[in-house]
C-alpha cells in the first residue's frame, strides 16, 4: 500500500451567526443562543417582512471588497495565522460578490467596475493576493455542498503531492438572491429553522466563512485529521433530496470508507439538518441506513448558525474540530417537539464526551452530497509522508464533442482547416435539438448547451455505463438566469420572485441536470474560477481518476447574457465576445489507442516563468507548438509575455483571435488539440502545421496561469 | 356571473402557459383536469412558480399544503379559489 500523506487540520477559522472567531463559537457551543432576525443587509418589507435569516453584524475590518469576500478573508487569516503561506486554495461560494452586483442593478448601473466583484473567483483571488499564494486557487460552487467539496477536493490535492498545506473553506455573504430565492421555494422557516421537529417549517438562511488549513507536513500543533471524504450526486431532482437519501447514503459510506473506518467508529455525526421537512426525512434514512441501531450521537448545528449555504461545510468542519478538542457534542438547537417518524434523537443540550472520530454531512442543490470525516490525532498512528511530489498521470481522451459560432466539433475543424473564423455565438440550432424538449423546458442557454454537449460526448465515447464523476467548470454560471430572477424581483420592488430562475441560477445547476440526464451518482463538481474553470474542473478529474474514478465527463461552456456579459466579462466587450464549450470522456491512460492530455499545473507565475516551473526540458524537443490563450483584460498576456515564451524557439500560437473570447474557450481548445495530435495536423495557426511530435502545449493566461498537454 | 369572472378562466390558462413554457395553446388546456402529475407534466418547482404568478397577479396567498391541494385539483378549482379570496379592491 502507497505512503499517502495524510491531511493535518493545523488551523481553523469561523464567522457565523452569534460568533465572529472560533473562541466566540466555542463558548456559543457550550451556551448556545439563537440570533436570528430579519435581514438588515437589504430591505424586507411587504411580502417579506419579519421573517428571520441569520445575519453576523458589522464586520471587524475596514476593508471595502464585498462582504462575501471579507468574510472569506477574516475566517481564513484567522485559520493561517501567522503560520507560512499555503501554496494552494480551494474556496467553496455560491454568492461571491452578488449582494453589491445585486445593489449595482437596483441602482441602474451600466458601468463594469460596479460588477468587477461579480465573479466567483474573486474570492480566492482576494485570499490568494492576501497570503502570496503560488499553486493552484480554485473555487468550487456545488451550492450548500460546496465547502465540503472543497475539503474533499483540498483532500485529493493533498494526497497526491502536488500541494503541502492546502487552505480549503467556504464563504457566503446573505443576498437578496439567496433570501428571496429560498423564500419563493416556501423553505424559510417563519420563526426560525428547527431542524428534526415535528413542526419543522423550514430553513433559516444564513451568512459566515469557515476554514481550514490542511498542511501533509504539519508545521504547528495538529487540531484534527481530516481522514476521508466521500462525494455523491443524487441524479434525481434539480431541488429536492432523493425521498430516501440513496445519494446521501453513498456519500457517507464513501466517507467511511475513505478514512478506512467502520459506522461504529463514528462519535457524533453533524447532520446537513436544514430544517426543511424534505432534508430532514431523507437524512435521517440514509443515517439509519449506515448506522444501524445503535445510532451515534448526531445534531444539527443550523438552528444554532442557521444555514449559511457554500460555507455550511466549512463551518461544521470547524465544529467538528472543536468537538474533538473541547470533548463536546453540541446540541441540535432549536428541537420543541421532536419528529418521531425520523426515528433519530439528536444531542439535546451540549454535551461532555469524548469525541474522536466527526462525520459532517453537507448536501445541496443537484442533488449534490459531500461528507467528511474529522478525526483527533490521536485516533490512529500518524504516518508521515515521505515527501515525493508526483505529477498527475495523463488520461485518455476517449470523445469530444464542442459548440462554436460555426456549429459542432466536425463543423468547428473544418471551419478552422478551411482558414475560417469560429468567433461568436453559438447558433441555437446547433444545440437545442440534441435534448428531449420536454426534459429541457425550463432550461435556457447554459444549461442547454451543457446538456447537448454532455449528450454528444458521452454517446461518442460509446460507454455503456454513466461517467463515474461529473466536472464542470464555468466561469459566470446561468447568467440569464440571474439575471430574470433579480429583474422580477427589482420589478415587483423586491417582493416577487420566480423559484425557476433560483433553482437554475446557481452554479452547479447545470452539472446537476447533466446526472439526472446520464443517471450519474459519482461525484458531480462545478469549479468557477474565471478564465481557469476548464482547467480546474480537469483537475477534479485527475485527481477523481487518480483515486479510482472508472471514467470523468468535464466540461466546461459559457452562455453569453446580453445585459450582465457585457458588464462582468472584459472579454466581452471587445469584437470578439463569443460564448460556447466543449466536453471530453477522459479515462486512465490503460493504454487504448487515441489522444492524451495531462494537466500540467497552475501558478501565479507569468508565463515564461511558469514554463520554467513545470520543468518540460527543452520546448522544442517536446513540443510541436505552444498554443497561448490571452484573455481580454488581463495584463498576465501581454505581448512581452507572448514574445517571451515565443523566445524559446517552439511554434506558438495564439487562439482566441480564431476561437473568441469566453472564459470557457480553453475546453474548446483542448477538444480541438485532442483531434489535431489524432489527425498530425493544427489548423489553429496562419495555416494548417503538419504536427511531428504530435505534442501540443497549451497555456492559458490569465489571473493566473495554466497548462494543459495534449499528444497522441 | 360577470363579465369579470368569465374572463378568468382563459386568463388564468394564459398565465399558466406562458409562465411555465408550456408547449401548448391556451385553449387546449381542460378546465377540470388535475393541474399537477400527469398531463401537462407540472411539478412541485412549477407550482412554486404558479403560487407566486397567483400572490403577485391577484394578491391570493397559497402557502400551506392543503391550500395548494385546493387550489392546483384543476384550472377551474384555481379559478374558484382565487374568487373567492381576491382582495376586494382588485376583484
Amino acid at each position: 500500500m502507497s505512503l499517502q500523506p495524510r491531511a493535518f487540520v493545523t488551523g481553523i477559522g469561523v464567522l457565523c451567526a452569534g460568533a465572529k472567531n472560533v473562541a466566540e463559537l466555542r463558548s456559543l457551543l457550550a451556551e448556545p443562543r439563537r440570533s436570528f432576525a430579519p435581514p438588515t443587509l437589504f430591505p424586507c418589507t411587504g411580502t417579506s417582512a419579519g421573517l428571520p435569516a441569520a445575519e453576523i453584524g458589522a464586520l471587524p475590518t475596514d476593508s471595502d471588497v464585498p462582504r462575501t469576500h471579507q468574510l472569506a478573508l477574516l475566517a481564513a487569516r484567522e485559520a493561517v495565522g501567522s503560520g507560512p503561506a499555503p501554496d494552494a486554495i480551494i474556496v467553496g461560494t455560491t454568492t461571491g460578490g452578488i449582494l453589491r452586483t445585486e445593489a449595482a442593478l437596483k441602482a441602474g448601473s451600466t458601468s463594469p467596475e460596479d460588477y468587477c466583484f461579480h465573479g466567483l473567483d474573486t474570492v480566492a483571488l482576494s485570499l490568494a493576493q492576501a497570503f502570496g499564494v503560488h499553486g493552484p486557487v480554485m473555487t468550487i460552487s456545488t451550492a450548500c455542498s460546496s465547502a465540503a467539496v472543497a475539503l474533499a477536493v483540498g483532500h485529493a490535492l493533498l494526497r497526491s503531492g502536488l500541494a503541502r498545506r492546502v487552505l480549503v473553506g467556504g464563504a457566503d455573504s446573505l443576498c437578496r438572491l439567496t433570501f428571496h430565492g429560498f423564500r419563493s421555494l416556501q423553505l424559510l422557516a417563519p420563526d426560525g429553522c428547527r431542524p428534526l421537529d415535528v413542526n419543522r417549517a423550514g430553513m433559516t438562511v444564513a451568512e459566515g466563512a469557515g476554514f481550514l488549513l490542511l498542511e501533509s507536513a504539519p508545521s504547528r500543533p495538529i487540531l484534527a485529521v481530516l481522514a476521508g471524504t466521500g462525494l455523491s450526486c443524487d441524479a434525481y431532482h434539480a431541488s429536492s433530496p432523493h425521498p430516501e437519501g440513496a445519494g446521501a447514503a453513498l456519500a457517507i459510506g464513501r466517507a467511511l470508507d475513505d478514512a478506512g473506518i467502520s459506522p461504529s467508529d463514528v462519535d457524533y455525526i453533524n447532520l446537513h439538518g436544514t430544517g426543511t421537512t424534505d432534508n430532514d426525512a431523507a437524512e435521517a434514512k440514509a443515517v439509519r441506513q449506515i448506522f444501524g441501531k445503535p445510532l451515534p450521537p448526531l445534531s444539527s448545528t443550523k438552528g444554532l448558525t442557521g444555514h449559511p449555504l457554500a460555507a455550511a461545510g466549512g463551518i461544521e468542519a470547524v465544529i467538528a474540530t472543536i468537538a474533538i478538542g473541547e470533548g463536546l457534542l453540541p446540541a441540535n438547537t432549536g428541537l420543541l417537539a421532536l419528529d418521531p417518524a425520523l426515528q433519530v434523537v439528536p444531542v439535546a443540550g451540549p454535551t461532555r464526551a469524548p469525541v474522536k472520530t466527526v462525520l459532517s454531512n453537507s448536501f445541496g442543490f443537484g442533488g449534490n452530497n459531500a461528507c467528511v470525516v474529522l478525526q483527533a490525532p490521536t485516533a490512529r498512528a500518524v504516518a508521515t509522508f515521505d515527501g515525493s511530489t508526483r505529477g498527475l498521470p495523463a488520461l485518455r481522451v476517449a470523445s469530444a464533442a464542442c459548440f462554436t459560432a460555426v456549429g459542432d466539433l466536425p463543423q468547428t475543424w473544418d471551419a478552422l482547416m478551411r482558414g475560417a473564423s469560429t468567433v461568436g455565438f453559438v447558433p441555437d440550432a446547433a444545440f437545442v435539438t440534441a435534448v428531449a424538449a420536454t426534459f429541457a423546458r425550463r432550461l435556457k442557454r447554459l444549461p442547454r448547451l451543457m446538456l447537448a454537449l454532455a449528450q454528444t460526448a458521452h454517446q461518442a465515447s460509446g460507454a455503456t455505463l454513466p461517467p463515474g464523476l461529473i466536472a464542470v467548470g464555468t466561469a459566470w454560471g446561468a447568467l440569464a438566469e440571474t439575471h430574470d430572477f433579480l429583474r422580477k424581483l427589482f420589478e415587483s420592488n423586491e417582493q416577487f420572485s420566480s423559484p425557476t430562475d433560483f433553482i437554475g441560477s446557481v452554479h452547479n445547476a447545470p452539472a446537476g441536470q447533466i446526472a439526472l440526464l446520464l443517471g450519474a451518482a459519482g461525484p458531480n463538481l462545478t469549479c468557477a474560477a474565471g478564465d481557469r474553470s476548464f482547467a480546474q474542473a480537469l483537475l477534479c478529474a485527475s485527481l477523481g481518476l487518480a483515486a479510482g474514478s472508472s471514467s470523468a465527463l468535464v466540461i466546461a461552456a459559457e452562455a453569453y447574457e446580453s445585459h450582465f456579459s457585457p458588464l462582468f466579462e472584459p472579454a466581452s466587450q471587445g469584437g470578439q465576445a463569443s460564448d460556447g464549450g466543449a466536453a471530453l470522456v477522459v479515462l486512465p491512460d490503460d493504454g487504448a489507442p487515441g489522444p492524451r492530455l495531462r494537466w500540467l499545473g497552475e501558478s501565479a507565475a507569468p508565463g515564461p516563468e511558469f514554463v520554467d516551473e513545470l520543468e518540460l526540458g527543452s520546448l522544442r524537443d517536446r513540443y510541436d507548438a505552444i498554443l497561448v490563450s490571452r484573455p481580454a483584460g488581463f495584463a498576465s498576456a501581454t505581448d512581452d509575455t507572448i514574445a517571451r515564451i515565443a523566445q524559446r524557439g517552439c511554434p506558438l500560437v495564439t487562439v482566441r483571435d480564431r476561437l473568441g473570447q469566453h472564459a470557457s474557450v480553453s475546453a474548446t481548445v483542448v477538444a480541438i488539440l485532442a483531434r489535431a495530435v489524432t489527425e498530425g495536423t493544427l489548423p489553429l495557426g496562419e495555416s494548417p502545421l503538419p504536427l511531428v511530435r504530435k505534442r501540443l502545449l497549451f497555456l492559458d493566461l490569465g489571473a493566473r496561469s495554466t497548462a494543459v498537454e495534449v499528444f497522441a | 356571473m360577470t363579465q369579470a369572472t368569465d374572463s378568468l378562466l382563459p386568463e388564468l390558462a394564459r398565465k399558466l402557459v406562458e409562465t411555465l413554457g408550456l408547449d401548448m395553446s391556451p385553449e387546449s388546456v381542460d378546465p377540470n383536469a388535475p393541474l399537477i402529475g400527469a398531463g401537462l407534466g407540472i411539478d412541485s418547482i412549477d407550482t412554486l412558480e404558479l403560487v407566486v404568478m397567483i400572490d403577485r397577479d391577484y394578491g391570493v396567498k397559497i402557502d400551506n399544503r392543503a391550500a395548494g391541494v385546493e387550489a392546483f385539483a384543476s384550472l377551474a378549482a384555481l379559478a374558484n379559489f382565487i374568487r373567492e379570496r381576491r382582495p376586494a379592491a382588485s376583484a
